[in-house]
């Protein structure tokens, strides 16, 4: 029976995999911009890809992903090395994509859509016929609640502890959200199952 | 229920492999026992397993760099709080204004005013008269007076055009030199008029005696204005008017040819009086044309301090005439003036403006500044004069339509020559070539048309009476007959000549 304590430890190696985050931003600290861009260079592509996958629309990653580093360079400097860089990151990238979420959900109401029109580079058969747009089509249909942490656990592969700290939730709720999560998904793609599944 | 629930989560996190030991355990205990839990197992694999089929974005090489352009173009913005304060500052202004105005209602067009003030003050200076400017010759005053025509600098660049539009309205035009329309004319006149240097002399006198009433209706400066008064639409007809006065008594049958209805006394002493009026007084309203606006002001022209001037400059070109600077005015026609154009009404200027010409159309009650009495009654008189003059002067056909003809009339060598053309008047060829495939046989078919505006042919209205009276069977008959007679006279002279040569012939010597 391992105890609490012991588990801790044993996450400990993933902290010091997260050091070099720290060394980087320490630099940045003192004064060498350019490190930022080293910091940008080993996340951008997670970051994007989250973005990607929660907005089911690769017109708007760049944009996002562009907004979370902006907001990063402007508050690096009081980074104070308590948590995982990345778990800020991704906390930060979380909440611009439930900021555009919720903007394009304000703009619906007001300028009714078609359904369709976000995805609309997506909309050839060709492409319909694709797993991967399937899967993304059915996440996108999840609430931003259950989405986001099947997105980080079943794509992004986090752990619940890092989607706890990123979505600032308990660790029971992570679990039960990706729990409920994963059923919602099975249902929507319910029709598909046979294609899907096997 | 909770407990079933409970149970499930467990079994998902289960396959995240996020459970304690104990709970890991525990898990497997219930698996080991319950089929259906062992299904839920196999389907939240199957559902977690989907997220690995989800397609990564594809790799964007050039985000850092426009990352990085966005930070540093945001780091050169200023900050937020600058970035508010014009805003804020228009706000207070805005402010400001409102209430300034609510107590001071009539502080905007004073501002207006001073600021019109201070333009017209800066584009008024030195302004001199047009004649000096230009150094208008005898044949530049009778071109004005006949062609409406005036140079505005001595380069001959630009010229001013008055005219009148459809509805009588006065416009005036700015021109370039290569846009002038009508050629040197005096000399032209002279010879029209049949007058000998004696007379041109007269004539010369008369045309003189203007410069002086036209020096101060246009003048002109080095900042490129231009200030025209209006009354010099009156001063235009009164010279022509006086022209043709003289012209009458210099030749009496040459002029009769110019003005067939003559010049009536009434119309005689309206002449002189308005010149009379017109020599003596000027209005103080100019039309101000300059590179960047164009607008009415009162301006005192000081012909007395412009003469002692130009006295002396006359002097200076006859000691020395190489030495005369070059005045050349160059108005631009540029889109300035299209903006002017947007906003007008009828107290407007209306300006028209292409890359050669600025148009420029009085309002309303404009002309004339002065009240002449009777002016519009010569209004024939130089209208007719004008027309003829053309058609003697310069042999430009007189051109009359009327509903069925076309008359054209032209002057050459002391001699009226005129065609008229009917309308009516069936022509063969012509309906032949205007109806490709037309049976000219069988013109049933052929309908009237409408008449257009365009060629004459198409105004052709087929005459049938017309027609049949020519192209009956009889008639052609008759034409036939006729035609047969002269070809046999033709046949039998024909072979009278050949017995002729033939005889010849035989005759001649053998070799």
């Amino acid at each position: 029976m391992i105890s609490k304590e012991e588990e801790k430890d044993l996450q400990q190696p993933q902290i010091l995999s997260i050091d070099d985050d720290y060394s980087i931003i320490r630099q940045f600290v003192d004064g060498d911009k350019s490190a930022f861009q080293i910091l940008v260079k080993r996340h951008k592509e997670k970051v994007r890809n989250i973005i990607y996958i929660t907005m089911s629309n690769s017109a708007l990653v760049d944009d996002i992903a562009q907004d979370v580093f902006i907001t990063v360079y402007r508050n690096l400097k009081h980074f104070r090395f308590e948590s995982q860089f990345t778990t800020w990151l991704y906390r930060i990238t979380v909440n611009r994509c439930k900021d555009y979420l919720r903007k394009m959900n304000v703009r619906k109401i007001f300028f009714p859509i078609e359904e369709g029109f976000e995805v609309s580079e997506y909309s050839s058969p060709v492409e319909n016929n694709d797993i991967s747009r399937i899967v993304m089509d059915a996440i996108s249909k999840l609430p931003v609640k259950l989405r986001m942490p099947l997105i980080l656990k079943d794509i992004e592969g986090f752990s619940y502890q890092e989607i706890s700290e990123t979505l600032k939730c308990e660790m029971g709720t992570v679990k039960s959200r990706i729990f409920r999560g994963r059923e919602k998904l099975k249902e929507i793609l319910q029709p598909l199952e046979k294609e899907l599944m096997n | 229920m909770k407990k079933d629930l409970q149970n499930l989560e467990l079994l998902s996190a289960y396959l995240d492999d996020e459970l304690s030991q104990s709970e890991k355990a525990e898990v497997e205990k219930l698996l080991a026992t319950s089929l259906e839990l062992q299904k839920k197992l196999e389907d939240l694999k199957k559902v977690k397993q989907l997220g690995n089929r989800v397609k990564r974005i594809p790799e964007s090489p050039f985000f850092e760099t426009r990352l990085m352009a966005a930070i540093e173009g945001q780091k050169n913005e200023p900050s937020r709080i600058k970035r508010w304060m014009p805003a804020a500052a228009l706000a207070i202004v805005t402010i400001v204004i409102m209430v300034v105005l609510k107590f001071n209602p009539g502080i905007l067009d004073k501002m207006w005013e001073d600021q019109k003030v201070a333009i017209a003050g800066f584009y008024k200076e030195n302004l001199q008269p047009v004649l000096l400017a230009a150094n208008l010759t005898n044949e530049d005053v009778f071109n004005f007076a006949f062609n409406n025509e005036l140079p505005l600098d001595n380069t001959r660049q630009q010229y001013l055009l008055l005219g009148y539009d459809d509805s009588g309205k006065e416009f005036f035009e700015i021109r370039s030199s290569d846009q002038k329309v009508k050629r040197e004319s005096y000399n032209e006149f002279i010879s029209a008029m049949n007058l000998d240097a004696k007379q041109k002399e007269t004539v010369d006198s008369i045309i003189g005696s203007y410069s002086k009433a036209l020096e101060s209706q246009v003048l002109v400066n080095e900042k490129n204005t231009i200030a025209i008064n209006p009354n010099l639409w009156n001063l235009r007809k009164a010279i022509f008017a006086d022209l043709l006065v003289a012209s009458e008594k210099l030749n009496k049958v040459k002029f009769d040819r110019i003005v067939p209805s003559g010049i009536t006394n009434a119309e005689r002493v309206i002449v002189v009086n308005t010149l009379e009026k017109l020599k003596n007084t000027s209005g103080d309203q100019y039309i101000f044309v300059t590179p960047d606006s164009i607008f009415e002001e009162s301006y005192q022209f000081d012909s007395k301090l412009y003469e002692k001037e130009m006295r002396e400059l006359e002097k200076q070109i006859q000691v020395n005439e190489e030495k005369v600077e070059q005045f050349t005015l160059n108005m631009r026609f540029d889109s300035t003036y299209k903006y002017l154009t947007m906003a007008h009404n009828e107290h407007s200027f209306r300006i028209v403006v292409d890359s050669n010409i600025c148009r420029v159309d009085l309002p309303v009650p404009e002309v004339p500044e002065i009240p002449i009495p009777g002016m519009t009654t010569i209004n024939p008189l130089v209208e007719q004069a004008t027309n003829n003059i053309h058609f003697y002067a310069y042999k430009i056909p007189k051109i009359e339509k009327t509903k069925t003809e076309i008359k054209i009339e032209y002057y050459n060598d002391d001699s009226v020559y005129s065609y008229v053309v009917n309308y009516n008047m069936l022509n063969m060829d012509s309906l032949a070539e205007a109806n490709p495939g037309l049976d000219l046989y069988n013109l049933e078919k052929l309908k009237p048309v409408k008449p257009f505006d365009d060629t004459m042919l198409i105004k052709y209205q087929f005459d049938r009476d017309y027609y049949n009276r020519y192209y009956s069977d009889d008639e052609f008959k008759k034409q036939m007959e006729e035609l047969q007679k002269e070809l046999q006279q033709m046949s039998e002279e024909l072979n009278k000549q050949r017995i002729r040569v033939k005889s010849e012939v035989t005759k001649s010597p053998k070799k």
